[in-house]
This record gives structure tokens, C-alpha cells and sequence, in this order.
């Protein structure tokens, strides 16, 4: 009999036969696939859409010269670079929202003629230009935007940029698939005259060689730079690379107990043939064929779990799209993803990824099956008992497994031999995989303990349900298993998002002093890098209730390659006004604004080997700049490395004296309130600007944090979800392929209520049994998620809480849950006839 | 003890008792033969409670087993009957102890302190600890026999019970049932379809196409 005859006998008519635990376990490939894929999607795009926006409307352009610290500089620099390179293009761009549409856009300022010859090479499309120029508000918007809000010609947008809310007007719309979606041009002449920048720039692409590109460098005033785009790009998708990652580990542990649900439907199946098996051995059936229809069983539904799940995906991307946008903007930069579609490429590394999983997780059951004996029908349970003589050995495996994996763990707190926490992650799914092994000793363990209690409290059923157990651990424990990483995930990540909570509450309360604070409304991240208006400056300076600003400037720098955040305060300020108040980084500071020192974030201590009392160079439009490193302090802003200092070092080294955001100081007595409103009142009919006292500004921080950890919300709905199709699935197993059993139990007396007791039983067990491994796992987890992974990826500092009360509360509702989950069995079972398993004739 | 009158089994349209009539007495040991089909297992199961007739009645002392409810007849399984299989059906994943104590646990009877001498009785008391699959098929019989004895029921009902065994084994089964019957006094329905098997009753009955012989 050929191989496909087989195929068709043993596999396609199993997956017929057994078609609801086939389904199960399919659905748990495809929400765990499903779940990845979609992050992939999301953080696929946010990567697009930071390359499409450093490519900028010239795509071709392989340089692009800017200001070391990310702010606007003298566009007289242009003259000289065009005369080197002619494919030059000055670019000056803003962030911008659009409270009408609800979304945030970059207006790009444009040198018109030039740009929109290559935009109309592009796109064959003949551009309104003569409305461009005449109407000093007139903007071109892409046909993606317009199309979908509804936008056409001649239609005016309230838009705020800077801090001031202005009105434009679209004159025309371009079709050109290489400019993104979000893309909004205007004349630069209109711009630089319509938002007080004259005579600036933000950015010049260059199309040039690599010789014309060394002579541009030189001739570059001090603070600016020519880059090549590749390399900026690189640099951005670093700087989201550790979220992405993390979000990409633990959507693989929810995959994981879909490898447990697909390990578990084809080990039942090898099981349940085992006779079959046997009595195709002693027809002459080699290990290898044996091996191979168990695999290709896995890979059948791996692959229709695979590609079901890049649907799941689908559907899920529209909101992982929407997460992870949310978070990047708050973090990094804002960014508009307007893309959700999953590209044939990432449909298929899907599928490979589902092919992966389903070759591992149906590997050992396989190999199992080439163990059969032709006599193995008449050895029914030789199965189990194959697996309990090597009990001790899993267990010691297992166990040298789990120390391994904190090994692992430790070795990347101490030495991070990589910059990123892989071998943090390695130690995780060790860890797992360790106490996977070791699962079978302690549910043995646990059942031993519980059988005299299970005994006195449910009777003969509960006997029955602990002897039974105990007779089918290693099939349990694949249940247990299921149950206990879904719970060691939902533990994990309760703690690191309690913990982290917590330790942001706190370092708010420390570092918020100034009663007021003041950005402008088109920022829409942590940090603002564009700066308020000098006359707002003077008005709220005439407001009585003033009694000092706090003017706040950030910058974005470079440092040993990679960007980060610099903030400058007015320490004079603080010291004078803030006073007992808070006993933050910027305090720590008082004494010292005339010492040239900075405090910086245990991101950049951590990554870079600096520490307290050690120095920091920074390079600067004054040369090099070296900073004592007086305090390292945990920034909860920013990912990506922060350094405080006094402003009294902006304008030292980098020539400036504006602010990005403001703090106001009251006086004594001055109901913030009503200040705060008198000043919306007076302000806002020239200014578009965020207003807030400190609780406005705590409840913005927190909400800006659910916001980033929603994403993990939902992960964590998806691992309960597969949890409880594992445990539903494993259940339902154990009672398809012990319909016999269930027979002979009916036939010596035992009633259906007993059965039934017995079944909800056991779901009870594993559920209890796996929530207290999952805690232990999920403990464990969370200390490397918050100590290493953490540590090495954001550099935050942590505390750690064990929030009781909510994991009690999580506890309660994942047990119960898995005994409703032994509802479904207990139903099947009261299906079975056992006259049809008793053979008699 | 046990009486069944005018009894009619269809499976479906198939008719597969006939107006069956049969008296089993207590202590006696009763064997229905008859080949493959003819519906001897069917009657086992009317007689264990694990079916109902179509048609006629069936009363075990004294008691209509018609009108029990579900959870009746599987108390009367419990309490009072003991099944012995051909193939054993012995529960493969627990020991030959645990096996044995399973009616008893079924009849929430916490004192499993007779089990041993079940076990001693039919020569298995070594081998307690021992899973189904560690056993011969004359030693799973033997487990089997201790199990469908330990909660002292008043009815074996025994399904070719030596068909999946040796000659030798066959006569230690057949005399243990023998003794059952005549020593303790319980009330034992054997079928087979050995000639030789049906010789260690004191009544044997001849079944075909659904319709008692003799």
C-alpha cells in the first residue's frame, strides 16, 4: 500500500472522524498564529511607515542632511549644497493634527517646482500649482487621506501646528503610490511665511555619489550632518526593535500552547491507533512509514491552523495596527499606519512559522509511534507505563532544563553579550519547556496529596477521578501544561504591568512639582521637539498668578550612533519654587546648574556602561561636550535613552533659548483651576496648546500608559482563550479515547452523575494544578521580564509588586473557567454507548 | 431470582430476541449457548440491566427491571450484578488493586481491606501492584473474576468468559465459577459457544436466531 493510500486511511479519515478535537486543536494553531502575525503585521508597518517617512517625497534621494539635534536650521546652507548636488530638495516639515479627521499628519514644506516635477513624473499628474502658490494655506493631500474622510478640492481643515490652530485649504489631490498616505504638502514659501519660520529648513535630501556626498560633509556648518537614509533607518527600526521583540515573545509563548494542543491531538491519535499501528507493523510496515503519517497528520493541520490563522491575523492586525501605532507615537514619534493588509511574504513566513510548530509538536508522539510492537493491542496502557518507568529521568532533565534557563537568564543580567535580551528569552522558554518535563512528577505529586481530602469530599467519584489521574498523568499533565502557561503568561504580565504602574505612579509623584503644565496640541508624544512661541513666553509671564516658568526644552541627539532624548530644565527655577515638593532627578539638580553636569536614565548607564560620577560626551554644534554624570535616574518617557541637564547648557552649546513645553509655578493661594481656565480663555483663540494641572497630567501619563500595554490586554485574552481550548481539548480527548473505559465503568455500576463528577473532577485538578505551576512559571517570568528583559531592553526601573488581590481575582476566573471547560467532555461522555465498546460477540 | 417472559429485542427492524422465557434460580449456574449472533450477549445485557426489552418482562427478584429508572438500573449494576468479559476489560492504566477496588469505590465502600482477599482468592495476591498490560490474559481473568466478586453481588453474568484463553486457564476460570455458584450460592448466567465450557453448569440453555431451543 502506498504511503498516500495510507495517508488517506490512517490521517484524512481520523481528521473526519475525530472532527471536533481536530477542530479544537486546529483553532488554537490559528489564534496562536493568528496573534503573531498580526503584531508582525503591525510592527512590519510601523517600520514601513518610518521608512517611507525618511525617504521622504523623493525617494530616490540617498542623503539626507539635518541638525544633529532634530531641530530646524538656516536654510542659507541650501545655496552651497545645491551647488554641489543639484538633486537637492529642501524639505521643512512639522507634525500636525487634525482634530476634524482625528489623525495626525507631517505637513512637508516643499521647494515646489522641483518636487512636484518629480511628484509629477510619478504620479502623470498635472498639478494645480498656480492655486499651490497663490493660496498661502493651500495643501496637497494624498488620494488615500482624501478618500478616506471624504475630502475633496476646495475643502478647508483646522489643523494644529506648533502651538496654534490654523486653517487649510486642499487645492489639490495626488495619486502617487510612493508617497505615504499621511502625507501633506505645501509650498515652503507659504509654509515658512504662514508659521513665522522663515528662512527655515528641516531636512535637505541629497541625491549625490559617495564623492560629492564627502565634499557636501565639509562643507557643512557645525551641527549638521549628512546621512545616508539607509543608516537613519537602521537607527529607527533599532529604536522600536526591543518593543517588537518583546511583543513578538510573548505572543510566541500564546503559540506554544497551541503547540500543546496539536502535540496533544496527534499523541492521542497515536495512542487510539496504537492496535492499527501494531497490526501495520506486523503486516511489514517499516518505523520511518509509521513516523511519517504521525508527522504528516501534525503538518495537515498545522498547515490548515496556519493558514486559518493568517485570516485571525488579519482581522487581528486591524487592532494590533491601531495598538502599536498608539504606543510608537507616545514613545518615539508620532506615526500613521494606514496599511493593515498581511503581504504574501508575511503569508507564508506565517505558514513556515505553522509548518515549524507543527513538525516540533507532533515529533514526539510520532516517534512514539515507530515504538509500537505488532503485539501492542493486546498491551493496551503500555503506553502510559512506557512513560512512567522514565518519569525520574524527565523529571531530572527537566529539572537541569529549568536551571539552565535562569542560567541563561542571570548570564544576560550580568554580562548582555547582545543588545538585545535573546538570551533572556532563550532562558524563558527553557524555563517552559524545563517544567513541561517536569509536570508528570508533580501532578503525580499533587494527586497523591489531594486523594484522601478529593476522596472525603466527592465520594467514590472523586477515587475514581484521583486513580484515574494517576493512571493517565502524562496525558493530564499535556493539560496541565496548557492551563499553566496561559496562567504563567497572564501572572507575568499582571505583575510587569502592575509593577510598572505603580513604579510610574511614584516616579510622577516625585517628579511633577510645577502646578501647571503647558505643550502644544499637535504634539501628540512624550516629548515635544518643536518650540512654543517666544510671545506665549511673555504673556503668561503677565498673568499675576505666575510666579515662575519652569521653560522645558528637548532635543533629539545622537549618542555613540543611536538617538536619543536630551531635556534641558530650568533647575534655577525648581530649586526656587518646587521646594519641598517632590524629590525628582530635576531637584538633584539645584546646587548645581553652574557645574557642568547631567543626569541621564539607567537606559544609557545600562547600555553604554556609564554610571554615577563617570563622564558623558556628547557631540555638540560647540564641538565635543563633556558632562559629569551626577545622577542616573529611570525615565519612563522613552525607550530609547534620556539625558537631563540644565538649560543653561542649551544655550551654551547648542545656541538656544526657546522651550518645548512649559511649567508654571503659582503662587501661594492661587486656585489652579480657575488659573488654569482663565489662561484657556485668554490663550486659546491665538493658541493651540494642552493645558493641564497635575492631576490632568498624571491621568494623561497613566492613560497614555493602558494605552501602550492594551496590546498586551489582548494577548493575554488570546493565551486564556487557548488555554481553555487546551484544556477542553485534552479533556475531550481523553474521553473520545477512553470511550472503553467510560464502558466498563457504566457496566461495574457506575452512574452517569458519577462519570460526570469524575470528568469535572479531573478539569478541576488540572486547573488548580495548573494555575499553581503557572504562578510559579509566571513569577519567574516576571522577574526576568522586569530585572533582565526590561532592564536590557528599556532600561526602566522597576520595582516589583505582587499584586495579590488581582491574580487571586485572575486565579479564581481561570479555575473556573477550566471547569466549565470540563462541561463539554462530561457531555460527550454521557453520549457513549457502552454496549458498543464492550465487545461481547 | 431472575425471569424473563415474552421477551422481544429489535435492533432497529431486526428482530434479535424472540420471545424469549427463562427462569434462573438463585445459586444455580446457568449456561446459554449458541453461535455468533444469535443474541446471547444481548441477553446478558437485558439480564445486567444494561438495556431494556422491546417487548415482555423481566424481573429480578421479584423487582419489574422495565420500570427502573436510569439511574436504578445502574445502582442494580452496582450493588447486585457482577460482569466477567471475554476480553477482560479490565481499566489499563491502573493497578490490578485499584481494579479490583473499583466496584467498591463505585458503591462508595471506603474499606477496601477484602480486596487482598479477592485477589488471594484467585491466586493474584503478588501481583497487585501490577498494571493490566503486565499480565497474562489467564491472570487478567483472574483480576477480572476478583473484580466482578468484590462487592458481593448476587448475579454473575459472564461473557465468554474463557474465549480469549487456554485449556489450562479456561478450567481454573470454570471451577472458580463452579464454586461461585455452588458454595456461595450466587446465581451465575454464562455464555458460550464451547460445548465443553457449558459442561461445568447445572442447567444449559441452547440459543438461536433469537429463540431459546431447549
Amino acid at each position: 500500500m502506498s504511503l498516500a493510500q495510507l495517508v488517506k486511511l490512517f490521517v484524512i479519515r481520523n481528521i473526519k472522524t475525530e472532527r471536533f478535537l481536530t477542530s479544537l486543536s486546529v483553532l488554537g494553531i490559528a489564534l496562536g498564529i493568528g496573534l503573531f502575525t498580526s503584531i508582525r503585521v503591525a510592527s512590519d508597518r510601523a517600520i514601513s511607515s518610518f521608512e517611507s517617512d525618511i525617504r521622504g517625497l523623493t525617494p530616490y534621494t540617498e542623503y539626507e542632511i539635518t541638525h544633529t539635534a532634530g531641530i530646524d536650521f538656516d536654510e542659507s546652507v541650501y545655496r552651497g549644497v545645491r551647488s554641489l548636488a543639484e538633486d537637492s530638495f529642501p524639505v521643512l516639515r512639522a507634525s500636525a493634527y487634525f482634530p476634524s479627521l482625528g489623525e495626525s499628519a507631517d505637513i512637508n514644506g516643499i521647494y515646489t517646482i522641483k518636487t512636484l516635477g518629480f511628484l509629477r513624473s510619478a504620479s502623470g499628474h498635472r498639478f494645480e500649482t498656480e492655486a499651490f502658490f497663490r493660496d498661502l494655506n493651500g495643501i496637497i493631500i494624498t488620494k488615500r487621506l482624501a478618500a478616506a474622510h471624504r475630502l475633496k478640492k476646495g475643502d478647508s481643515l483646522p489643523v494644529q501646528i506648533y502651538d496654534s490652530l490654523r486653517e487649510l485649504k486642499v487645492v489639490d489631490i495626488i495619486d502617487a503610490p510612493s508617497v505615504p498616505s499621511q502625507t501633506v504638502i505645501m509650498d515652503i514659501g507659504n509654509f515658512q511665511e504662514s508659521f513665522g519660520m522663515a528662512g527655515r529648513l528641516s531636512r535637505i535630501d541629497v541625491a549625490a555619489d559617495g564623492e560629492t556626498a564627502g565634499r557636501i560633509r565639509q562643507m557643512l556648518p557645525a551641527g549638521l550632518s549628512l546621512e545616508k537614509k539607509a543608516q537613519v533607518i537602521e537607527n529607527r527600526k533599532s529604536l522600536i526593535a526591543s518593543f517588537r521583540y518583546n511583543l513578538e515573545f510573548i505572543s510566541l509563548i500564546a503559540i506554544l500552547v497551541g503547540v500543546f494542543l496539536l502535540y496533544n491531538t496527534v499523541f492521542i491519535t497515536v495512542v487510539k491507533k496504537r492496535t492499527e499501528i501494531g497490526i501495520l507493523r506486523g503486516l511489514g510496515a517499516d518505523r520511518r512509514t509509521v513516523v511519517l503519517l504521525f508527522i504528516i497528520q501534525g503538518i495537515v493541520l498545522g498547515t490548515i491552523g496556519s493558514v486559518l490563522g493568517i485570516g485571525i491575523g488579519q482581522a487581528f492586525a486591524y487592532v494590533s495596527v491601531a495598538a502599536v501605532q498608539r504606543t510608537i507615537t507616545s514613545m518615539y514619534s508620532a506615526i500613521t499606519i494606514s496599511d493593515y493588509l498581511i503581504t504574501p511574504a508575511e503569508a507564508l513566513s506565517a505558514l513556515l512559522l505553522g509548518l515549524a510548530i507543527s513538525l516540533a509538536a507532533s515529533a514526539v508522539p510520532a516517534y512514539e509511534s515507530s515504538r509500537i510492537q505488532p503485539t501492542e493491542s493486546s498491551r493496551e496502557g503500555s503506553f502510559e507505563s512506557r512513560y512512567r518507568r522514565r518519569r525520574a529521568l524527565f523529571s531530572c532533565i527537566g529539572f537541569i532544563i529549568i536551571v539552565a534557563g535562569m542560567t541563561l537568564s542571570y548570564l544576560d543580567y550580568r554580562l548582555m553579550p547582545f543588545p538585545f535580551p535573546f538570551l533572556a528569552y532563550a532562558g524563558i522558554l527553557l524555563i517552559i519547556l524545563g517544567f513541561t518535563l517536569v509536570s508528570p512528577i508533580y501532578l503525580s505529586f499533587f494527586i497523591k496529596i489531594m486523594e484522601q481530602p478529593v476522596a472525603t469530599t466527592f465520594g467514590p467519584a472523586g477515587s475514581i477521578a484521583s486513580a484515574d489521574m494517576q493512571g493517565s498523568i502524562y496525558r493530564f499533565s499535556v493539560a496541565l501544561m496548557s492551563v499553566a502557561i496561559s496562567c504563567s503568561l497572564i501572572v507575568s504580565l499582571l505583575i510587569v504591568i502592575v509593577s510598572f504602574r505603580n513604579s510610574l505612579t511614584r516616579w510622577i509623584t516625585q517628579n511633577i512639582s510645577a502646578d501647571v503644565y503647558i505643550k502644544p496640541s499637535s504634539c501628540r508624544s512624550n516629548f515635544c521637539f518643536f518650540p512654543l512661541s517666544r510671545d506665549l513666553e511673555q504673556e503668561l509671564r503677565g498673568f499675576p498668578e505666575v510666579a515662575g516658568i519652569d521653560r522645558f526644552r528637548t532635543l533629539e541627539l545622537t549618542y555613540e550612533g543611536r538617538k536619543i532624548v536630551a531635556g534641558f530644565g530650568d533647575t534655577e527655577v525648581a530649586r526656587a519654587f518646587s521646594g519641598k515638593r517632590n524629590s525628582g532627578s530635576a531637584t538633584r539638580f539645584r546646587e548645581s546648574a553652574a557645574r557642568q553636569e547631567a543626569g541621564i536614565s539607567t537606559y544609557l548607564a545600562t547600555n553604554y556602561g556609564l554610571a554615577r560620577g563617570g563622564t558623558l560626551e556628547l557631540r555638540t554644534p560647540r564641538g565635543p561636550a563633556r558632562f559629569l554624570i551626577r545622577d542616573v535616574f529611570s525615565s519612563y518617557s522613552t525607550t530609547s535613552g534620556f539625558v537631563y541637564m540644565d538649560r543653561r547648557w542649551l544655550t551654551e552649546y547648542w545656541g538656544l533659548d526657546d522651550a518645548t513645553q512649559l511649567g508654571i509655578y503659582a503662587r501661594e493661594g492661587v486656585d489652579i483651576d480657575r488659573f488654569i481656565h482663565r489662561l484657556k480663555a485668554s490663550l486659546s483663540p491665538r493658541y493651540s496648546l494642552d493645558i493641564m494641572n497635575t492631576r490632568e497630567l498624571r491621568e494623561r501619563v497613566l492613560s497614555i500608559f493602558n494605552r501602550t500595554f492594551a496590546i498586551t490586554y489582548a494577548i493575554e485574552l488570546i493565551a486564556v482563550a487557548v488555554a481553555l481550548i487546551g484544556v477542553v481539548n485534552t479533556l475531550l480527548a481523553l474521553v473520545l479515547e477512553r470511550r472503553r473505559e467510560i464502558s466498563i465503568i457504566r457496566y461495574l455500576g457506575g452512574s452517569w452523575g458519577q462519570i460526570r463528577r469524575m470528568l469535572m473532577l479531573s478539569a478541576g485538578m488540572v486547573g488548580i494544578t495548573g494555575i499553581i505551576l503557572g504562578s510559579l512559571i509566571g513569577g519567574i517570568m516576571s522577574v526576568i521580564f522586569i530585572q533582565v528583559i526590561n532592564k536590557i531592553s528599556f532600561g526602566w526601573q522597576i520595582d516589583i509588586d505582587v499584586p495579590v488581590g488581582y491574580l487571586s481575582a485572575v486565579s479564581a476566573a481561570l479555575f473556573l473557567t477550566t471547569l466549565l471547560a470540563g462541561i463539554l467532555p462530561a457531555r460527550v461522555a454521557r453520549k457513549v454507548d457502552p454496549k458498543k465498546f464492550i465487545s461481547f460477540e | 431470582m431472575i425471569h424473563l417472559i415474552d421477551v422481544e429485542k429489535y435492533y432497529g427492524q431486526t428482530p434479535v430476541l424472540k420471545g424469549i422465557n427463562l427462569s434462573v434460580e438463585r445459586g444455580e449456574f446457568v449456561s446459554v449457548m449458541g453461535s455468533s449472533g444469535s443474541g446471547k450477549s444481548t441477553l446478558l445485557n437485558l439480564i445486567g440491566g444494561m438495556d431494556l426489552p422491546d417487548r415482555g418482562s423481566i424481573k429480578v427478584n421479584g423487582r419489574e427491571l422495565s420500570s427502573f429508572s436510569d439511574d436504578q438500573l445502574t445502582a442494580y449494576r452496582r450493588q447486585e450484578v457482577g460482569f466477567i468479559f471475554q476480553f477482560f476489560n479490565l481499566l489499563p492504566n491502573i493497578t490490578v488493586f485499584e481494579n479490583v477496588r473499583m466496584p467498591l469505590l463505585l458503591n462508595d465502600i471506603a474499606d477496601s481491606s477484602g480486596v487482598r482477599g479477592y485477589l488471594q482468592r484467585v491466586g493474584m495476591a503478588d501481583k497487585t501492584d501490577r498494571f493490566p498490560h503486565e499480565l497474562s490474559g489467564g491472570e487478567q481473568q483472574r483480576v477480572a473474576i476478583a473484580r466482578a466478586l468484590v462487592h458481593a453481588p448476587e448475579i454473575i453474568l459472564a461473557d465468554e468468559p474463557t474465549g480469549s484463553l487456554d485449556t489450562k486457564n479456561s478450567r481454573d476460570v470454570m471451577d472458580l465459577l463452579a464454586a461461585l455458584a455452588k458454595e456461595e450460592g450466587k446465581t451465575v448466567v454464562l455464555v458460550t459457544h464451547e460445548d465443553y465450557i457449558a459442561r461445568f453448569s447445572q442447567k444449559v440453555l441452547r440459543i438461536s436466531d433469537g429463540v431459546i431451543l431447549a
